[in-house]
């Protein structure tokens, strides 16, 4: 059968234009996969490295349950017998004259020699190179830094270069290499406690401990201990349901990706149906026939996997850059390396490719081979059995929808089930396609005339009777256009929400230091509390914390200012819930609540600087800042238990009454400015909170785009295949008085169709999919409430899509059709 | 003497049910060895219908096929994809070459798939229907004419014992027909292979020994030469 295997390989040959087509298709759809597969993984395999490379050598590290560590401990830890090293750190954040967010890390040189030897053996190289000059400037100079390689190269920073920063200017010593990737500058940490207000305090110590228990036993009231593990762990907690996010958006690739290489699998074994006859007429065994088409689907899945490897890994590149974007901006500094380019790679692409390949080519595999090879012969057929046929797809799509309900019900095991539910329910309702061309045909066939006449009547025929081509690529495009709508109404939903509560929560005239890389010193917020006018001033602390061993976050405000000034939105009661906070009491986020089966009325034990504490939840409020969960606290409740006076930030309201509210605003604005502490008004905070908020769905909008160019070589496929096999139809069409514009234009209408019916079906699709995504994703991920939010713009966006996707699917069919026709061809191939 | 096909009370409906208008409704046919026969009938009297099912590539709803004495329906669908690669060809009015394939591959495609494959035996059999020179033209570079005649030593190349021509000269002009006729006949007399010929060409009239009439699918009894079916 070498020669039947020869004969099937021509065709890419001799069909070059859809050879391409094909090829591209499936290239399309293994790169959305490999690049967000890679990106994911450059994101989180960067994060294990930052982590391992600022680490060091450390076994544990010691800090307090919330805020800065006193460094006379260091005096006690150098006698505890368990304690091999220690090194103490200063870790804070400064943002560069382009806003970017780098880490200072503030270290002893010395100290550091043993745990964190990478960093501290690049100081005493750049000190030996340096020694003429000045010997010791890294310590006598208190704005001198040492900036890693990476960062220098791209600022082109060196020894003698000046860096602007929001803390000032800093004098770079020296370079180190840095193989985190992530940005880093080091200071002496005498210089750091200056810089950033903690005299006598550092952040934490690294330490190397020889007997954990022992260490433990003495340390465990009134510190915050953690091995190297936990630590790895509780970071790698931080970023779960954004991992989850991920892997949810790589599945949604492959989901569109498959279909797509289904549909040219399917394509490749329909279209080549009268030359199985052929080849059983004259003997060829079923195995045979099957083996040819193996061939041909392989010989496609392997360049096409290959290709979209190779894509893929060039996308991966833009969208590493995305994720690691977002989660500086959401969770902690990451600046990931795009994966390198690994044969693993490929063969992941490859295998991609085939495996899709191959599931899109059983199910016509299989109805081919039991087929009558006189059937078979016949080739191209119109769709049989008609709205029956299709009664039964969908039928069988009914049962499908059923068990995703099934799935999305008991969601609440894992997340994982929700996914799975949200797969199977598209699964499903594209097994309504059939049935939904049906429905729809009497209207296409109406409109289109009207338009097109003829051609634009006949195009919807043609739509209807190759059923058997046309209703895959309308059920992929239409499930990539339901994918775009549901993303964007769920996005558009999660703005709406994120607006209310900002509305809600955020109504400071002015806000003294959000961005998080300075805090407000105490005595300032004394100053303006003095400022005639001011209606009060809410001073807020954020930290993370551990609960029940993972990470969550505590909140320190001032509970009679917020009660003031400002309407929570209570999931339930109202602003009398402030009074037991004022007493001691919290309040939780509903995130904290649902994350940890916490309800109004219960309590949360959190170990503070002396003892656990146990707190009271008086009430649980809606909140987007974080979806680990969140206890607030009045100011003076947690100084009380956590001895921490920090403010990172103040939310300044303005006395109602008072009658020169712009002079109250102007005159705080100069004050914060003369502390060089970055304000921002209402309306600045809330645009800098949506910026953010845009940017975090910056992947997201990526996938969608990329669903969409899948689905647009879906339809070029389809439109492509039509063609191929009905050279002579439109030869007799011709014949009968058809000019080629006509032709042309019938081609374009039945793109058009394509592209109707599948926009169609993802108008209710795709809302549907945005409540699963609210309802069940979202709050099984993340744990809050989205409420759910009308806005034509996705509809409208997919609606245009579908539109320019299918005329832009149509132009190269349209071109053959006028290369091809300008004589009368009626001849058989 | 035994006869090489045998067809008893063979019935067949279309669709999944037998209902509606059977094409075939109990139709009997015997054919001996050698025989060289002609198949007239009206368009949809069910002569393909019976060609398809002789062939193995159809299936009846009910009733008897012998080839060479062996029950068609008992063989399975390995015996008889068995007896189409060795003792059957079959020549179809569309000519069904495969496209991608030379006139050359396509003859040697049949060897291939009988478990012969002689490249010289495929040479000679193109020679054979005059087309030395043409081994490695494609179909559409082809004549209608000259893709039947390949299609003619694609089925006699592997030397059947019936050769089953479904229209053969209808997608063809006459005076091609006729070629193509002379060729078809003169081959199967030299191998002495047992032609069935469907036709609605009166002129296949004259190559036949036997001249039968499908009527609304049923063989009628052999009918002289002047009155074939329009």
């Amino acid at each position: 059968m070498k020669i039947v295997t020869k004969a099937f390989l021509r065709y890419l040959l001799r069909r070059r234009s859809l050879s391409v087509l094909q090829l591209l298709g499936i290239a399309c759809g293994v790169a959305a996969v490999i690049g967000m597969g890679l990106s994911a993984q450059s994101a989180l395999s960067s994060f294990s490295k930052a982590v391992e490379f600022l680490r060091g050598s450390s076994t544990h590290l010691i800090e307090r349950p919330a805020g800065p560590i006193d460094e006379m401990v260091l005096a006690e830890l150098i006698r505890d017998p368990s304690v091999d090293f220690f090194a103490p750190v200063v870790d804070r954040r400064v943002r560069l004259a382009d806003s970017e967010a780098v880490r200072v890390l503030g270290i002893d040189p010395f100290l550091d020699r043993v745990v964190r030897p990478e960093i501290s053996s690049a100081y005493f190289a750049e000190r030996g190179r340096s020694a003429r000059d000045e010997p010791f400037s890294f310590f006598t100079d208190e704005r001198s830094v040492m900036v890693d390689s990476n960062l220098a190269a791209q600022l082109k920073l060196q020894p003698g270069s000046r860096l602007e920063t929001s803390q000032g200017v800093f004098n770079v010593t020296g370079t180190f290499p840095n193989p985190s990737g992530e940005p880093l500058i080091l200071m002496d940490i005498l210089n750091a406690q200056k810089i950033f207000d903690l005299k006598g305090s550092v952040d934490r110590i690294d330490l190397i401990i020889n007997d954990e228990a022992a260490f433990r036993s003495r340390w465990e009231k009134g510190f915050r201990i953690e091995s190297k593990r936990q630590r790895q762990e509780t970071l790698t907690a931080l970023l779960y349901a954004f991992k989850l996010n991920l892997q949810a958006l790589s599945l949604l690739a492959l989901f569109v990706g498959t279909f797509l290489i289904y549909n040219t699998a399917m394509f490749t074994v329909v279209s080549r149906r009268r030359d199985a006859g052929v080849l059983r007429s004259l003997g060829a065994r079923r195995y045979e026939v099957v083996a040819a088409f193996l061939t041909e689907i392989f010989f496609f899945g392997i360049l096409g996997g290959a290709l979209g490897a190779v894509f893929g890994h060039i996308l991966s590149r833009f969208l590493t850059e995305i994720v690691g974007s977002t989660i500086s901006t959401l969770y902690f500094f990451l600046k990931p390396s795009p994966q390198p380019w690994s044969l693993l790679t490929l063969a992941a692409g490859i295998a991609l490719g085939c495996i899709a390949s191959l599931l899109g080519c059983i199910a016509p595999l299989i109805e081919l081979i039991l087929t009558e090879p006189v059937k078979a012969i016949r080739g191209r057929v119109a769709y049989k059995g008609g709205r029956r046929k299709a009664g039964k797809i969908a039928l069988t799509g009914t049962g499908i929808l059923c068990a995703a309900a099934a799935f999305l019900l008991f969601s609440f095991y894992h997340v994982y089930v929700g996914y799975a539910g949200t797969f199977i329910f598209l699964l499903g309702v594209s097994l309504f396609t059939g049935l939904t061309v049906m429905f729809f045909t009497p209207l296409l066939k109406w409109l289109f005339s009207k338009i097109g006449g003829i051609q634009g009547k006949l195009a919807v025929a043609n739509i209807r009777k190759n059923m058997g081509r046309t209703a895959v690529a309308i059920a992929a495009f239409m499930v990539a256009l339901s994918m775009s709508i549901g993303l964007g109404s769920m996005i558009e939903s999660f703005r709406h929400s994120l607006i209310w509560w900002m509305n809600s929560q955020l109504k400071g005239e002015l806000y003294v230091s959000t961005r998080g890389d300075a805090d407000v010193p105490e005595d300032f917020y004394e100053e303006l509390k003095r400022v005639p006018g001011i209606g009060g001033i809410d001073t807020y602390r954020n930290v993370q914390v551990t609960y029940r061993g993972t990470p969550v976050y505590i909140t320190a405000i001032d509970a009679s200012i917020l009660q003031r000034f400002t309407q929570f939105g209570w999931v339930s009661g109202g602003n009398e819930n402030w009074e037991p906070v004022k007493q001691g009491s919290v309040i939780i986020s509903e995130s904290f609540s649902r994350r940890f089966n916490v309800k109004k009325g219960d309590a949360v034990a959190i170990e503070g600087i002396e003892e656990t504490v146990r707190f009271p939840v008086t009430a649980i409020f809606y909140d987007y800042t974080t979806e680990h969960g969140l206890i607030m606290m009045d100011r003076s409740t947690y100084i009380r238990h956590f001895m921490d006076r920090t403010i990172n930030s103040l939310g300044v309201f303005v006395d109602p009454k008072y009658p020169e509210r712009e002079k109250v605003i102007a005159e705080v604005k100069r004050r914060a400015q003369g502390r060089n502490l970055p304000i921002a008004t209402r309306s600045e905070l809330h645009d800098t909170i949506l910026s953010v908020f845009d940017n975090t769905f910056a992947v997201t909008r990526s996938m969608r785009v990329l669903a969409i160019i899948v689905a647009f070589f879906g339809i070029a496929g389809a439109l492509m295949t039509l063609f191929v096999e009905r050279r002579r139809e439109f030869g007799i069409y011709r014949a009968l008085g058809f000019s080629v514009r006509q032709i042309a234009g019938m081609t374009l209408f039945e793109g058009i169709g394509m592209g109707l019916v599948s926009f169609l079906m993802s108008t209710g699709v795709g809302t549907a999919l945005a409540m699963i995504l609210i309802k069940v994703i979202n709050l099984r991920s993340f744990n809050w409430t989205i409420f759910y939010h009308f806005t034509l713009d996705p509809y409208l966006l997919a609606g245009i899509t579908a539109i320019a996707a299918s005329i832009g699917a149509s132009i190269y069919p349209i071109w053959k059709v006028y290369r091809t026709y300008p004589q009368i061809q009626i001849r058989e191939e | 003497m035994q006869p090489i096909i045998r067809v008893a009370d063979l019935w067949k409906y279309y669709g999944d049910d037998e209902q509606g208008e059977p094409a075939l409704r109990g139709t009997n046919l015997e054919v001996a060895a050698g025989d060289i026969i002609a198949l007239f009938g009206k368009s949809g009297s069910g002569k393909t219908t019976l060609l398809n099912i002789i062939a193995g590539l159809d299936r009846p709803t009910r009733g008897r096929i012998e080839i060479e004495g062996q029950d068609l329906e008992a063989l399975g669908e390995q015996g008889r994809t068995e007896l189409r690669r060795t003792r059957l060809g079959f020549v179809f009015q569309f000519f069904n070459l495969l496209p991608t394939l030379t006139a050359f591959e396509n003859v040697f495609l049949s060897l291939e798939l009988a478990g012969l494959p002689d490249p010289a035996a495929a040479g000679a059999a193109l020679t054979s229907v005059g087309l030395a020179g043409k081994e490695g033209r494609y179909p559409h570079e082809l004549s209608g004419g000259e893709q039947q005649r390949v299609a003619i030593a694609r089925a006699l190349v592997k030397r059947p014992s019936i050769i089953l021509a479904d229209e053969p000269t209808g997608n063809l002009d006459t005076h091609t027909g006729t070629h193509i006729l002379d060729l078809l006949v003169d081959q199967c007399r030299l191998a002495q292979t047992t032609l069935i010929m469907v036709s609605h060409a009166m002129i296949t009239c004259r190559y036949a020994q036997r001249i039968l009439q499908m009527e609304d699918g049923i063989i009628m009894e052999d009918r002289p030469c002047e009155a074939p079916g329009p």
